[in-house]
């Protein structure tokens, strides 16, 4: 038995807070011990049930295959597609991305991320009205004020209050949670409202009502309010308002609780609207929770690589972006795909049913660590290394941070970014011999 | 290579059009060599481009993309079998970058601003624009840090801690950006004047400034300080620009160069105390510089029509966008810096605007010496750098200048001192302006000229310089020069007539300053104590790793290596 | 006066782009060649005469004589009519997104309906819809500041969500339902819904809406006197007031 490698400092592939204080003990090759991280990131890099083989569905049935012969199998099917959808992105490295908006304009398809279902909305109301942010360390040392609108980070994101937001300590902010003022606003209580100071309780789909009700406060016109907007007293709103413009420094961290009910994309318009206001009596910023913890990062390489962040056509040759018609729910559920790659992300469970069953009579070609659902209707599946604990690379934090990767432990399965090369190179290989064929 | 019968401008060998033929091999300029034969008889031949100030790789680069859709539909192009997509005017993606900078016949461009913490982002674009070789600036001008060992007087911790900055961002010089604003800008507010004490922290801006001017000269460093001034954008900032500059006037550059590089002198040349009374301060500021030899600018030249203001100025940017009702995106950076990205669009019955453009040309005009200053717009600020051949033109010729000048806002002529410049930029100017100056203020030693051991970087134009009247053929002019018949990058043509043909990644440049180990251990303390309390990030995960350099090339600069002392 | 019919050879189980289908396009050419211009179809690019029966007069003519009949379903074809100046597209059953995008003049006319983004960034002409149209109807590109600017659309059915968003100029006519957000960020223009609207006029800042039906009204805008329109009353509205909007919202008094 060889004596324990202690590796400080990692960084936990899991959620977008990407923490990267994470210890982590390596015995005989494997992951014995994890330190500091929350359950949600230890179980990740602890690692349970694995894929171990490639497969290919013959005659309905998945069989065992060679690496090989997956990408081929895979080359085929995107070669055969007038409208392939490469979709996931958001759990594995930038470096993998790099290679998926490749092939992607190679075989003249539709990339897409789970921001599809997640912060697609916050992207659109980014595109209308800008994001005025900061760096987490800025929300930590400066913030005395911090509202949770439609997110439950006590839940999702378990270390973010203690690393960034509620109970961290910076140099402005030395006391903590004591020195601070947290507002929650939600449709119920969670386990974050009840460590709130104040709890705002909305009427299910009235966020912008709501939202516009305290612009008006904050601009001194309340006046011609209505008694209640959203389920809430004006009374009430507009102790919120005074309370935000009193802050010396506020964050706003929202979630799909307000990306995802009544008015979407609006919502975060009009949040953004409200902290820019904000910003003329007082310092606030604004910052969305991002879920999976590369979501930001395929954002950030498809923006610099293709001029869009999500949904982006390349059937033409020249990047086509526009979400409502690009997107990946969007072109499932209305049928209008005629293959899919899914990687780093379990679609069929993610996605809203009519858009899950559009994946049903395509071939799939699924590249995953972990068995899921989507493995049930794929037609190519490889399983990969996870970035982040067998493979190095580069990720994005919810507020923008580029972090490196480590590679903890070995791995004899590639990674997302040798398979998606794999693939390139089969893509390559399958088009030069129909080349010889056709001359 | 063989360049055969280019009419050459290499100012800094002393060849102002002289007929004769050019030889690279490996990669760089020699005495002679065989192989492939490029006829550019007649034709106007220069190094490549240099761009020494453009925004081109980072978040606020990237956020300028995400915030405008409407920006990246514009200029779309479908991928070739030799290059990717391009997509974006302002906001180009990265591989636009790379081939608009070569087919204009640039070889060469620098990032100009990069917050240390977010350096690997800039990397991770940097190396995916093609072509060109690059470099980033590196941001310190609000840095908790820094202001410390301001505070402190310790400059021997502050060079320390420069050149451990460097080192983590692979940053290749010293950028300050409205020094002390950026960290007054976390609580919301701005510093008012060089003398205007930074909250919270017991410095001035003009400490900060000239602790880190020092710092630089005591590292040796290839290039100056570069600096975006105070008050930049507002009516009266002249005097903030010439009190900054005396400020600097007494401190020894360590190389031969200046002690300051002023960025996008046009923004802060401006008079008057309001937008109403708004005028040029061109003349004045042009007069100081032809009075030192300490200074040196870039334009900033604003052009009619679209543009996406991105800054570390972010107040500026706030109040840009308040202005212009415009949509806003601000960024912040813990401990280090601040950031805005407003989109902006410039008109020529805009009284404001037309006078800012006056400002630009009167500034490269009035400066006797092209050796001082450098022709950019600031991209995309001023204007995209697809339109470098619009300010090109500009200084070349009177005729064009009038005929500008007549579309403009009447009260114009009011507020400005162009149209009574007769003076017209001849080649040797421009190829000053554009390439020999531009590598020599930013101190690199193989860019920007033509002499052996110089980089393969050539340009040549379908323009015969000994034909053509620049002064009154200068529609011919711009289209030659927005479209290199040849550029030539480590002796590969990459552009041909507009067309790409090659695409080998650049390099990336960046310093590596030694300081004796005393200081680093020093310093090293304070920062242990700041990752530990106030960064949200770990020490071990800061620094940009090799990984993000696959084409890296660092500069040695620094005090010489003593023996170690324990 | 020049008559052109186009029918589907088959149904399309991938979408097809058809920017050329467009009287500007189509006008000066014979049908042989417009039976070889291209139309996409996912990443393969297809000759028109390969996905459709192209049949009609053969002599070139300008753009204002042409009428181009499309019989079949065309709810799989995106961007017909797209930059029309002149002309007259009648499509006898239903179409896809993107129809009459950038239009500036002619007579683009639906029997059926239409999807996603009719007529976005219309600058002119006509458009009619007899069924129902579907979301972002008369809008814009995303983060443009102005969408549609001219022309008249008028819906005989109802309308999806983000109808007429950031409408700068012209009229948009719904007979029908609105869905959500109708008239956001307005600049200028009417709408006019005969049905009800869901949060009318967000942030409008000049312009006006008109709703016959029932309206949920945002807090922020004002509520002043009842007006007279046609015969029928009128709550008048100024808003959207958190941007000091100069907008006018009229709501039906009555349910119906």
């Amino acid at each position: 038995m060889s004596e324990a490698i202690m590796i400080r400092d990692a960084v936990c592939s899991f959620c977008g807070c990407l923490c990267d204080d994470i210890n982590v003990e390596v015995e005989d090759g494997k992951v014995s011990r994890v330190r500091h991280a929350c359950r949600l990131g230890s179980s990740k890099i602890m690692g349970h049930g694995r894929m171990q083989n490639p497969m290919i569905r013959k005659d309905g049935v998945l069989v065992a295959a060679s690496f090989p012969e997956a990408y081929d199998r895979a080359a085929e099917i995107l070669l055969a597609a007038s409208k392939p959808l490469l979709y996931g992105w958001a759990s594995t490295s930038c470096e993998a991305a790099k290679k998926g908006i490749l092939l992607a304009e190679e075989v003249g398809g539709v990339l897409d991320s789970t921001a599809t279902v997640c912060h697609g909305p916050s992207v659109i109301g980014i595109e209308e009205k800008g994001l005025p942010g900061a760096t987490l360390g800025q929300v930590k040392n400066r913030a005395d004020t911090i509202v949770f609108w439609g997110c439950n980070p006590a839940e999702a994101h378990p270390r973010h209050s203690l690393r960034y937001s509620s109970n961290s300590c910076g140099k402005f902010t030395p006391q903590g949670r004591e020195g601070r003022k947290i507002i929650v606003v939600d449709v119920r209580e969670t386990r974050t409202s009840k460590n709130a100071d104040k709890f705002m309780r909305i009427v299910p789909g009235s966020d912008y009502e709501v939202i516009s009700a305290l612009r008006m406060l904050i601009a001194g016109k309340g006046e011609i309010l209505p008694d209640e907007v959203g389920g809430v007293q004006k009374a009430d709103l507009a102790d919120i308002a005074a309370t935000l413009k009193s802050a010396r420094f506020g964050a706003i961290f929202f979630g799909l609780g307000i990306t995802h009910s009544r008015g979407r994309y609006k919502n975060i318009d009009n949040a953004l609207s409200l902290v820019a206001e904000l910003n003329s009596h007082t310092k606030f910023v604004i910052m969305p929770m991002r879920g999976h913890y590369n979501v930001g990062g395929i954002g950030q390489v498809l923006a610099w690589s293709s001029g869009y962040p999500m949904s982006v056509d390349f059937t033409r040759g020249a990047p086509y972006f526009n979400p409502g018609e690009t997107a990946a729910c969007d072109l499932l559920a209305k049928r209008d795909v005629d293959a899919a790659l899914i990687i780093a992300a379990d679609a069929v469970s993610n996605f809203p049913h009519a858009t899950a069953e559009g994946l049903a009579s395509i071939p799939v070609i699924q590249i995953d660590p972990y068995e899921n659902p989507t493995t049930i209707l794929s037609d190519v599946v490889i399983p990969c290394a996870i970035a982040g604990v067998e493979v190095e690379g580069t990720a994005y934090r919810m507020d923008g941070l580029a972090l490196r990767l480590r590679k903890l432990v070995d791995s004899s399965l590639p990674s997302d970014e040798e398979i998606l090369a794999g693939i390139l190179e089969s893509v390559h290989k399958l088009r030069q011999r129909k080349a010889n064929e056709g001359a | 290579m063989i360049i055969r019968g280019g009419i050459v401008y290499d100012p800094a060998n002393g060849i102002y059009g002289d007929e004769m033929d050019l030889f690279i091999d490996k990669g760089r300029m020699v005495e002679s060599a065989k192989g492939e034969e490029i006829d550019a008889r007649g034709l106007l031949v220069m190094p490549g481009g240099v761009d020494a100030h453009s925004h081109i790789a980072g978040k606020k680069v990237n956020t300028g993309r995400i915030m405008r859709p409407d920006d990246a539909r514009l200029g779309t192009q479908p991928r070739t079998a030799v290059c990717r997509p391009s997509t974006g005017y302002t906001v180009p993606n990265c591989y636009a970058m790379g081939y608009r900078y070569a087919r204009m016949g640039y070889t060469t461009a620098f990032e100009a601003a990069t917050p240390i913490l977010e350096a690997r982002h800039t990397h991770e674009e940097l190396e995916e624009i093609p072509i060109i070789d690059k470099g980033a600036l590196t941001l310190f001008g609000n840095n908790w840090q820094v202001m410390e060992c301001v505070r402190d007087k310790d400059l021997s911790k502050l060079a320390a801690y420069v050149a451990w900055g460097l080192c983590s961002a692979r940053g290749y010089g010293v950028k300050i950006v409205n020094p002390g604003g950026g960290e007054a800008w976390g609580f919301g507010t701005n510093v008012k004047g060089i003398n205007d004490a930074v909250p919270n922290f017991d410095v001035t801006p003009a400490e900060i400034i000239r602790g880190l001017a020092e710092a630089n000269e005591m590292l040796r460093l290839p290039h100056s300080i570069h600096l975006h001034f105070n008050n930049l954008g507002k009516p009266g900032n002249y005097t903030t620009a010439i009190e900054t500059l005396d400020m600097l006037k007494d401190i020894k550059p360590s190389r031969m160069r200046q002690v300051v590089h002023v960025a996008h002198m046009q923004f802060s040349a401006y008079g008057g105390t309001s937008w109403r009374d708004f005028e040029s301060k061109a003349p004045v500021i042009a007069d100081y510089f032809n009075c030192h030899s300490h200074a040196t600018m870039d334009m900033g030249q604003l052009l009619f029509g679209s543009a996406t203001t991105m800054t570390a100025d972010a107040p500026l940017e706030y109040g840009n966008a308040r202005l212009t009702h415009n949509k806003w995106s601000n960024h912040d950076i813990e401990l280090e810096e601040s950031s805005g990205v407003v989109p902006m669009a410039y008109f020529r019955k805009m009284l404001v605007n037309a006078v800012q453009w006056a400002i630009g040309l009167e500034l490269a005009l009035l400066v006797k010496d092209p050796w001082k200053v450098l022709m950019t717009t600031d991209h995309p600020n001023g204007s995209p750098f697809v339109n470098y051949p619009e300010v090109i033109t500009l200084l070349m010729s009177r005729p064009k200048r009038e005929a500008e000048m007549a579309t403009l806002h009447d009260q114009v002529p009011k507020r400005t001192t162009l149209g009574s410049i007769e003076r017209e930029m001849d080649w040797t100017d421009i190829a000053i302006m554009t390439r020999a100056a531009p590598a020599r203020i930013l101190g690199l030693e193989d860019k920007g000229h033509l002499g052996p051991g110089a980089d393969g970087d050539v340009s040549v134009y379908d323009l015969r310089p000994e034909e053509v009247d620049t002064s009154q053929d200068h529609v011919l002019v711009k289209k030659s020069l927005a479209t290199a018949k040849y550029t030539i990058k480590g002796g590969v043509v990459v552009s041909k007539e507009g067309q790409i043909l090659a695409t080998p990644p650049g390099r990336t440049f960046w310093v590596d300053a030694a300081v004796p180990q005393l200081e680093a251990d020093r310093l090293m303390v304070d920062l242990e104590e700041k990752f530990a309390r106030y960064y949200s990030v770990q020490m071990a995960n800061y620094a940009v790793q090799d990984a993000y350099l696959p084409h890296g090339k660092a500069i040695l600069a620094g005090l010489p290596i003593l023996s170690e002392v324990a | 006066m020049r008559n052109i019919t186009i029918t589907p050879k088959s149904a399309f189980p991938i979408s097809v782009e058809a920017e050329n289908i467009s009287p500007d396009k189509l006008a000066p050419l014979t049908l042989s060649q417009i039976k070889s211009l291209i139309v996409w179809q996912g990443n393969r690019q297809r000759t028109l005469s390969a996905l459709f029966v192209i049949e009609g007069d053969d002599a070139p003519a300008k753009a204002e004589e042409l009428t181009i009949r499309l019989s079949g379903d065309f709810s799989q074809v995106k961007r017909i009519a797209e930059g029309m100046t002149a002309g007259v597209v009648l499509v006898e059953g239903s179409v896809g997104m993107h129809a009459g995008n950038n239009m500036k003049g002619g007579l683009l006319s639906i029997a059926g309906n239409a999807d996603d983004w009719l007529a976005r960034e219309m600058r002119g002409g006509k458009v009619v819809v007899m069924g129902n149209a579907g979301n972002y109807l008369g809008g814009g590109y995303r983060g443009e500041k102005c969408g549609m600017r001219g022309g008249e659309i008028e819906v005989r059915g109802s309308a999806g969500a983000y109808l007429g968003e950031h409408l700068c100029g012209g009229s948009i006519r719904i007979l029908g339902d609105a869905g959500d957000f109708p008239g956001a960020a307005n600049q200028g223009g009417t709408i006019f819904i005969g049905g009800s609207a869901y949060l009318p006029g967000a942030e409008m800042s000049k312009g006006t809406i008109t709703v016959k039906g029932e309206a949920k009204v945002l807090p922020s805008f004002q509520r002043l006197e009842i007006v007279q329109v046609d015969g029928l009353a009128f709550q008048k509205y100024a808003g959207d007031l958190v941007d000091n909007g100069k907008g006018e919202l009229l709501v039906g008094v009555g349910s119906s």
